[in-house]
């Protein structure tokens, strides 16, 4: 059975307090984090983007499974902030990697939920015998549009997931992956724009919690399974409130989602979003534990996995920079220096 | 002489590659002349050329039918004025359509045409030569001018954000943590040679600053500030120098050492931050080729394009102990009026300009003048032997001229 | 300072060796008054580091406090963008160092 050998993630240095960007606009910073459920948020360096991230990510997934680069016989890189619209990030992240020429390479775009489908297409390649092992990269140097909303929340990171199928290595198999999908206009940016748009409240109900919930309950029915057959649920986060709101709608408890919750000090950042969230709880998960995974990408669709912890996450685990360690590592910057850093000045 | 072609895979080695040459033609210097360096907003490139060579044929007493060959230093024409092929264009200014030719070593251009110069006259190709240095910097931003001075160092230190001042603020840093010298020291370089611009009516600056002025003038990459910086500047120097002993001067002054040396293009692979071997390999063939000790040199010009490569200087060429040239400049050891051996009495790179492929050619016409007697209220009483030291980049290239005065 | 996209592929093999290496900064200044390329990033460090296998590089410092400017200092090898481009340019990506 397929699934995950390998994992790392990355997330840059610096911090955006989001009461700094309250005080900027005149808002009552409480009001704001009380409301998001966020403090601060990861901002990426003025000479970081999705690829350098992504490649960061991605070494520590290679050195954590054990595996060398010339492994990997396919590169799916998806992401909002591919540094080209033309010329592909997974063939630059592959050469940069030391890949090789022999691999399968697509760039994909899906909103939030890119690398997730990213995964799905890996995880077919792999079924069907036709690669060993395939990396997936989500990363985002999300852009928030001054004084909008989404400059609270938009942030970057990237993640980086090696699936195989070779049973003595996989640290987590996937049981049941579905999604659901529809044509919903929540959240968009068009070509050549600088920042993304989006409609408000529509983004709640008839978005997020239509398709995260959707496909919430397919999983269940199909895994024949209930919420408390598993000890972690991951979702996509654009913000504290909706996770916490879908986890309570599926009938999970806040102890089960807690783990995963990395927006709270993260924020949104697209691609990677829901694939930190879920490295942060395969740091910590024991084997034989079931992971409860549904992501969300405007536009809309949701993709769901149910993984199954294996006894070789213990040896993963001793190799991993786990997501904590790196979620304090940081240095707080000024709203003044993220403009600048984010080139928005 | 026969000129064949060596086998290509054979390198001529051993001792003959580092020891100095004896000339085989004694070269006089006929006559200098150099414009004013500063800001010159209204004059041209063609215009500073026509000045100083014009000047330096008049100082000669010559026509310029009687020049055999021109050679041009010069860096930036290229770069900024996207201008190559200038020696055909300043040929034109001469007034008689000699051979001429553009030597290029980044700072150290002058210094290089001078050298070549010289060589044409030891291989009895040409007997009398006009050398120029020339550069106009002032018709480009000073964003322009950065980057293009950045070309005298490597790709990597481009693309690492090093500028040149960066990479000699780098040196400093070594030098300062090598031998525990404080910026205060370092800044005494710039206070001496704005005190001797101020004797030079020629000079960019004529101004007296203070170490306080120094350490005030804002940060440029530290620790070299503003005012541990050489300028940016326009000026021509020429010199017009012979093998002809037919031509008789009256008060000739006699080149009797050229040598150049080389060395990385960039400063980080060196084994070195605090001394620039280029200069070392360089002076010590001509101080072979001269016959003369360190001690024997009365006046200097040096490549101060920032107060450390004057600290550092002083020590590749002997006139200080290592580690202790900041020191000794601090002290007076080469002031004028007051030092034993005085180091840029025209106000250096620092205070009289740096036209970068002028400055090579006006060192040599301040040792010229001063060997003469005629350097004014800056003269250095007595000075028989004078040296002039001109670097190329971070010291990829050194080109050393002892230049004796007719009175031994 | 040109940088050209044939370049970047040509030095590819060079920077894909480099990365993740470490090293200790050897000497440092920083960079106030920037060449025309790097007008938006300064002011901002540049170092002389000597890394482990021996050889000498010369980068860039990023994502840096004040206390790891000193000779001494670990450092770490990653890959960055040179600088901010043009909107058609292409993006040429090159080596920095971060303080570990």
């Amino acid at each position: 059975m397929s699934g995950i050998v390998g994992y790392g993630t990355y997330i840059p240095k610096y911090r955006l307090k989001l009461s700094e960007i309250a005080q900027m606009w005149g808002k009552e910073p409480s009001e704001i984090e009380g409301g998001l459920r966020i403090s601060e948020k990861a901002v990426a360096g003025s000479d970081e983007d999705a690829v350098t991230m992504g490649i960061e990510a991605s070494r520590k997934a290679i050195a954590a499974a054990g595996l060398k680069p010339t492994d990997l016989q396919s590169v799916y890189f998806g992401s909002e902030s591919h540094p080209y619209a033309v010329n592909p990030s997974s063939t630059i992240a592959g050469e940069y990697l030391g890949i090789g020429n022999n691999y399968f390479a697509a760039d994909l775009e899906f909103a939030c939920k890119a690398a997730t489908a990213g995964m799905q297409i890996t995880l077919g390649l792999l079924d069907s015998k036709k690669i060993d092992y395939g990396l997936v990269i989500g990363s985002d140097t999300a852009q928030g549009k001054p004084h909008d909303a989404l400059e609270y929340t938009a942030a970057s990171t990237a993640a980086a997931y090696i699936l195989g199928n070779k049973k003595s290595e996989v640290i987590a198999s996937v049981l049941q992956m579905s999604s659901f999908t529809s044509d919903t206009p929540d959240f968009w940016r068009r070509e050549g724009a600088k920042f993304p748009s989006h409609f408000g409240r529509f983004t709640g109900e008839p978005a997020y919690f239509t398709h995260v919930l959707s496909e919430g309950e397919k999983l269940l029915k199909s895994s024949k399974l209930k919420p408390k057959d598993f000890s972690f649920c991951v979702f996509h986060m654009p913000n504290g409130k909706f996770p916490r709101a879908a986890a309570k709608k599926l009938g999970f408890t806040p102890e089960q989602l807690a783990p995963s919750l990395t927006v709270d000090k993260i924020g949104n950042p697209y691609s990677a979003s829901s694939l930190l969230g879920l490295a942060a709880v395969l740091d910590i998960a024991k084997p034989k534990q079931k992971i409860f995974f549904v992501s969300y990408g405007s536009g809309a669709g949701s993709d769901g996995f149910v993984f199954e912890i294996t006894p070789e996450i213990t040896k993963h685990q001793k190799k991993t920079v786990p997501v904590e360690k790196q979620i304090e590592d940081k240095i707080y910057i000024s709203y003044q220096q993220y403009l600048r850093q984010s080139h928005i000045l | 002489m026969r000129i064949g072609i060596l086998s290509e895979a054979r390198a001529v080695r051993g001792p003959e590659r580092s020891r100095g040459r004896m000339y085989s033609m004694k070269i006089n210097i006929l006559g200098t002349a150099t414009t004013k360096f500063g800001e010159l907003w209204d004059i041209s490139p063609r215009e500073l050329a026509r000045e100083a060579m014009s000047g330096a044929l008049r100082a000669s007493g010559l026509r310029p039918s009687q020049i055999d060959a021109l050679f041009v230093g010069n860096m930036l024409s290229g770069i900024l004025g996207n201008q190559t092929n200038l020696a055909s264009l300043i040929v034109e200014e001469l007034g008689a359509q000699v051979p001429a030719f553009r030597i290029e070593g980044a700072c150290a251009s002058g210094g290089l045409a001078l050298h070549n110069a010289i060589n044409s006259l030891n291989a009895g190709k040409y007997k009398t030569v006009l050398v120029l240095g020339l550069e106009k910097m002032t018709d480009h931003s000073q964003d322009e001018i950065t980057s293009a001075l950045s070309a005298a160092g490597s790709d990597e230190e481009r693309m690492s954000g090093l500028t040149f001042p960066g990479i000699y603020a780098l040196m400093a840093k070594a030098y300062m943590q090598a031998y525990n010298v404080s910026e205060e020291t370092l800044a005494a370089v710039s206070v001496k040679n704005h005190y001797h611009g101020s004797f030079n009516p020629k000079a960019q600056f004529q101004s007296i600053i203070t170490v306080g002025d120094v350490m005030r003038s804002p940060k440029v990459a530290d620790p070299l500030k503003l005012l541990d910086c050489s300028p940016v500047s326009d000026g021509a120097s020429a010199v017009v120098i012979t093998s002809d002993i037919l031509i008789k001067s009256k008060n000739p002054v006699t080149i009797i050492a050229s040598e150049v040396a080389t060395d990385t293009l960039g400063l980080y692979t060196r084994k070195s931050f605090t001394s620039l071997s280029a200069v070392v390999t360089a002076c010590q063939k001509a101080y072979q080729a001269a016959k003369i000790k360190p001690t024997d040199i009365d006046v200097a010009e040096i490549h101060d394009c920032f107060s450390i490569s004057e600290a550092i200087a002083v020590e590749d060429l002997g006139f200080s102990k290592k580690g202790e040239g900041a020191k000794d400049i601090a002290d007076g050891k080469t002031t004028l009026f007051k030092g034993k051996i005085i180091c840029n009495p025209s106000g250096g790179l620092k205070a009289c300009g740096h036209p970068v492929g002028a400055t090579g050619i006006k060192q040599i016409v301040e040792i010229t003048e001063q060997l003469r007697g005629t350097a004014g209220r800056r003269q250095v009483k007595g000075a028989k032997i004078g040296l002039t030291h001109n670097v190329g980049g971070s010291g990829a290239v050194a080109a050393i001229h002892i230049l004796k005065g007719s009175a031994i | 300072m040109r940088t050209s996209p044939v370049k970047l592929w040509r030095r590819q093999k060079d920077t894909i060796a480099v990365i993740g290496k470490t090293g200790k900064i050897l000497l440092w200044t920083i960079i106030r008054v920037p060449a025309k390329t790097f007008t938006d990033q300064a002011p901002y460090p540049v170092v002389i580091v000597k890394m482990d296998d021996g050889k000498k590089m010369v980068g860039q410092l990023v994502d840096f406090a004040k206390e790891n400017l000193i000779t001494g200092q670990k450092v770490q090898a990653v890959l960055r963008r040179l600088k901010t481009e043009g909107q058609e340019d292409a993006i040429y990506y090159h080596i920095k160092f971060r303080p570990i």
